[in-house]
């Protein structure tokens, strides 16, 4: 069970994970109700300052955005050239770039950041085993929970195995380098054994589950509790009322 | 036989982490590496609903998402998945719906009559569905070859890209189907058209609001194309996916129907729906 109790090394980390994933999801459902650039904005802030609290600042700031990127150029492109507008900036061959592009693609980002910030914060410092084990003592059917753990395991896995496979193929003489067309064609030979050695796998591993009376019925016990205080918990009912009333104003067109 | 939702056995709980990294890996090394206007992230969860049922089918992609976004460790996660979550849930559920009405079966030596008479249905069920969407979505803004368009060469050229990509999909579809003699090959295309489509009319409002219409991946300069063509950003989003997501979801299902084929009867028979999906109990 030890390799279950994440470490702790700030207040932040030692919340329970329900708090945490109950702020990411206000940030980044927030985010999208409020829109326009404030509430991105004072979202981005808030998770920045707690990002700074539980020491990850640098590697949050660096994970959103390497994930932001790739959209923030689409975006930028999308909305900047060729979204209708009346004040055109300047000219690019046939593309306008209009103020009212620029301004979409700015409300844009500030809310693409605001929503990776929030919930890279919670996966940054958050143990997911915990989680999920956080949620199943909480009511989550057992199943739904395995299936949780059970993909952190299986995507590493898959990869390895792909991999195993790549290079087996390629001593075979298959080309995996080169044109477009190549890398395409050396795909089949990877992806086929890939998909056909898991699925046949799944007898071998629903047999020893089984074999560990994975299907019994009832609870589990679970020997690990995660720490929980009342404050916590008001703070969470305390965001979901914040976001619901967000909703609500949205609805009724009062921000 | 009668209709059934589908279970949740051991195999099926033990399936559905496997389907979710296949997913998450295709999903993101294919998409980003080859810039194709396609995602092909949804063949696990269709080979979910296609063995186990339709409701495994949906719990498979909505819990894809949501671990994508919420449990995986930081290299693989993505911010980004969870608000497709309830697409992908359909997409699991259709998957499974019409794998239980047996078109994910192969029909092999199918005779000539039989594969015109598919061709021939397919084309019109896909044509009906194409006739559609474009008198309904796309009319006014799909401005590619009417006069009053912008007439640059750029987007004379895309058009053009587009109109030969959709008549390269159709001979593509006809030379499978006669080449490989089973007409098990139009159910699968008429199976994946309509997943797409309604999977395009879910995620556009989605993609449109959440992200301001783009992807990061080649699908994005259609939406481009769209807004420079005159339409508003929803419109062109979902111009775009009405595009990409049926040609999308039919070569995902023909992975996955193709991987049908290639494992053995014995394996299949095991899942909850394996039987009814390749057609073992034969009326």
């Amino acid at each position: 069970m030890s390799r279950l109790v994440p470490a702790t090394p700030t207040a932040f980390h030692r919340l329970n994970p329900l708090t945490k994933v109950t702020l990411a999801t206000t940030g980044s459902v927030g985010a999208v109700i409020v829109g326009g650039y404030l509430g991105p904005l004072t979202i981005l802030g808030v998770m920045i300052a707690l990002a700074a609290q539980a020491g990850v600042l640098r590697a949050l700031l660096r994970a959103s955005l390497f994930l932001t990127l790739p959209l923030a150029i689409s975006v930028v492109l999308v909305s900047v050239f060729t979204r209708a507008g009346t004040t055109v900036l300047f000219q690019v061959g046939p593309f306008d770039a209009t103020m009212e592009g620029v301004d979409f693609a700015g409300q844009t980002l500030v809310r693409l950041l605001a929503i990776s910030m929030s919930i890279g914060l919670f996966v940054m410092t958050t143990e997911p085993r915990a989680f999920v084990f956080d949620l199943e003592r909480r009511g989550v059917p057992p199943r739904a929970a395995f299936v949780a753990v059970a993909t952190i395991e299986a995507v590493p896995t898959l990869i390895e195995r792909a991999g195993v496979i790549g290079e087996s193929q390629r001593a075979r003489g298959l080309d995996t380098e080169g044109s477009l067309r190549a890398r395409l064609r050396g795909l089949i030979p990877i992806v086929a054994p890939l998909i056909l050695g898991s699925l046949t796998d799944v007898e071998e591993r629903s047999l020893a589950l089984e074999s560990r009376a994975f299907s019994r019925p009832g609870r589990r016990h679970l020997l690990w509790t995660m720490p929980d205080s009342s404050p916590e918990r008001v703070l969470r009912w305390a965001l979901v009322l914040v976001l619901v009333l967000a909703g609500i104003a949205r609805i009724t067109g009062r921000i | 036989m009668s209709f059934s939702w589908g279970r949740f056995d051991t195999r099926t709980i033990v399936l559905i982490p496997i389907a979710i990294a296949i997913n998450i890996v295709l999903g993101q090394t294919v998409a980003a590496a080859l810039k194709i206007p396609i995602y092909l992230d949804s063949i696990g969860t269709i080979l979910v609903g296609v063995l186990a049922g339709p409701i495994p089918g949906l719990v498979t992609g909505l819990l894809a998402n949501l671990i994508w976004t919420y449990v995986l460790p930081a290299p693989l996660q993505s911010s980004y998945a969870a608000p497709f979550a309830v697409v992908a849930a359909e997409i699991g559920f259709l998957s499974g719906v019409f794998a239980q009405l047996g078109w994910f079966r192969s029909r092999p030596n199918s005779s000539g009559q039989q594969l015109v008479i598919a061709a021939v249905v397919a084309l019109v069920i896909v044509g009906g569905l194409a006739i559609y969407t474009v008198s309904r979505f796309y009319t006014g803004a799909f401005t590619f070859f009417s006069p009053e368009g912008d007439q640059s060469v750029a987007f004379q050229l895309l058009g053009w890209l587009i109109a030969v990509g959709i008549v390269g999909v159709i001979v593509g579809f006809l030379a499978l189907l006669f080449l490989r003699r089973d007409a098990g090959v139009a159910y699968v295309v008429v199976a994946g058209v309509i997943m797409g489509v309604i999977s395009a009319l879910i995620s556009a409002p989605i993609a449109a609001v959440v992200f301001g219409g783009v992807t990061g991946s080649g699908t994005d300069l259609l939406v481009a194309a769209f807004q420079q063509g005159g339409s508003d950003l929803q419109t062109a989003v979902l111009q775009q996916g009405l595009l990409s997501d049926p040609i999308d979801k039919v070569v995902t299902s023909f992975v996955v129907f193709l991987l049908l084929r290639s494992v053995s009867r014995r394996v299949i028979a095991r899942f909850p729906q394996g039987e009814a999906a390749v057609g073992m109990e034969r009326p």
